[in-house]
């Protein structure tokens, strides 16, 4: 009979363990809704390395669809528009203001995906504690990986609204290698979009970027990517021009559902430098290779590791 | 103009369903005047040195004004020659050596490869980010990112 309760306590102390594991991607399934379906402003700050900036963020999202405006407090001006999957880019440069259109960017505090599955396979989520950001409670959540081809996250989703409050990329010796986060936080009830317009400067003129990369690929590629690091998986590809090259560029776009790779390949030109080594700037690293007479480069918020395993894993037809 | 503008907004940019920059342009007359006058030239930020459109009519205005000037050439002593002509040769001298030591390190393709780890290779990193779906920094990119950019 002892013996029976005790394992009945066992088994129940397992339960809820389990159970608390689910919790916590509860909590992040949370905080992936909250980013995209609540109505908020605030300001939060992007750190990285040395630099950190501020930006202002108003969100809205009233059952028509996701607005959203970001205007970068510190250093050079950029603000950034975005309805729905649609991102445009205003980023004053002397004279001009420049405009750039992208797609489906997961932007803060919209870092973590809809569906968490990928996330799973690499990942291991922890709950910790609560920690004060912005003047808000966040729960803590440690997204720790299962292998060492990618980093840590320590992640705080606001206890009321859900919402991500923070997130901090962390390296193998637990230092954090970028960070970023509210410094306050408001939810909005006004339904007025009046604030979603770019501040304009009459006296300068507007230049379309037209930069989208084109979606046309290779018929025949005379490259093969073979054995790619475990828990990535290709998201896109596509034939670029990078600036600084006349040729266009194949980009490989890997991901594990949150760290991402850009595997970049093209044929070396007579004349043009090759590139090789590795190097890295906050979270990002760099691997490029020389091989077979294509210039081949790695580039993820991954660890070193990582890059150079993608550099590694592209062979060529002879 | 205003149609004009529109027509560049549909067929030389797909912004499918994404009429907000139409609604900044729309919202204020002022604005929509402004932006007829905007030069739509593609792919320029990013390396391409950015041009307006009557660029070339200005610059070539611009030399037609420049004054010519005549000068009389200088003439140039035996002595002053022979000097120029020994150092000259030293110079070739030190250039064959240099490019003789280069050779030794040159790739198949001519050229020495560039250790990235003394050039961090900025293009990639912003065709990284422009793609990349969990890139939290592209918007908020260092200056000096913005600044290699516009070269």
């Amino acid at each position: 009979m002892r013996r029976l309760l005790l394992l009945c306590f066992f088994l129940g102390n397992v339960g809820q363990a389990l159970a608390e594991s689910d919790d916590t991607w509860l909590l992040l399934q949370k905080a992936s809704q909250a980013a995209r379906e609540l109505s908020y402003q605030g300001v939060f700050v992007y750190q990285s390395g040395s630099s950190a900036k501020s930006v202002q963020i108003t969100h809205m999202n009233f059952g028509q669809g996701e607005y959203a405006r970001m205007v970068v407090l510190d250093g050079q001006p950029r603000e950034v528009l975005s309805q729905g999957p649609d991102v445009v880019i205003f980023s004053p440069h002397n004279e001009k203001v420049v405009i750039e259109k992208r797609h489906r960017q997961s932007m803060f505090p919209a870092l973590l995906p809809a569906n968490m599955d990928n996330i799973k396979l690499s990942y291991l989520a922890k709950a910790g504690g609560i920690e004060r950001v912005g003047g808000r409670d966040g729960q803590v959540v440690i997204l720790s990986p299962k292998d060492q081809l990618r980093y840590a996250y320590k992640l705080w989703t606001d206890r009321e609204y859900g919402i991500l409050l923070k997130a901090a990329t962390l390296n193998e010796k637990n230092e954090v290698l970028e960070q970023i986060g509210f410094n306050q936080l408001t939810l909005l009830n006004s339904q007025k979009l009046d604030w979603f317009q770019p501040s304009v400067e009459y006296n300068k003129s507007y230049v379309v970027e037209d930069s989208m990369p084109a979606k046309t690929v290779n018929d025949v590629p005379d490259w093969l990517v073979s054995e790619i690091p475990q828990g990535y998986h290709k998201v896109d590809e596509v034939m670029r021009t990078v600036p600084g090259k006349q040729n266009p560029v194949t980009q490989l776009i890997y991901s594990d559902g949150l760290a991402s790779v850009s595997l970049f390949i093209e044929p070396l030109l007579k004349g043009a430098a090759p590139r090789t080594g590795h190097t890295s700037m906050g979270a990002t690293n760099f691997f490029a290779l020389v091989a077979d007479g294509h210039q081949v480069m790695a580039v993820g918020e991954v660890p070193e590791a990582t890059v150079s395993q993608f550099a590694s894993a592209v062979s060529f037809k002879k | 103009m205003k149609d004009k503008i529109s027509a560049l907004m549909d067929d030389e940019i797909p912004m499918d369903e994404s009429d907000h920059l139409m609604i900044a342009i729309s919202s204020e007359s002022e604005v929509s005047d402004c932006w007829s006058t905007y030069h739509l030239i593609g792919d320029v930020m990013r390396g391409n040195p950015m041009l307006s459109h009557d660029f070339t009519e200005r610059l070539m205005a611009k030399i037609g004004e420049e004054p010519t000037v005549l000068a009389p050439k200088a003439k140039r002593s035996f002595f002053n020659m022979s000097m120029l002509l020994s150092v000259a040769a030293s110079m070739a001298a030190v250039t064959f050596v240099g490019w003789m030591v280069l050779q030794q390190q040159v790739q198949p393709n001519g050229v020495a490869p560039i250790e990235i780890a003394n050039n961090i290779p900025t293009e990639y990193l912003l065709a990284h980010q422009s793609m990349a779906s969990s890139s939290a920094a592209y918007y908020i990119q260092p200056a000096s990112f913005t600044q290699a950019s516009s070269k």
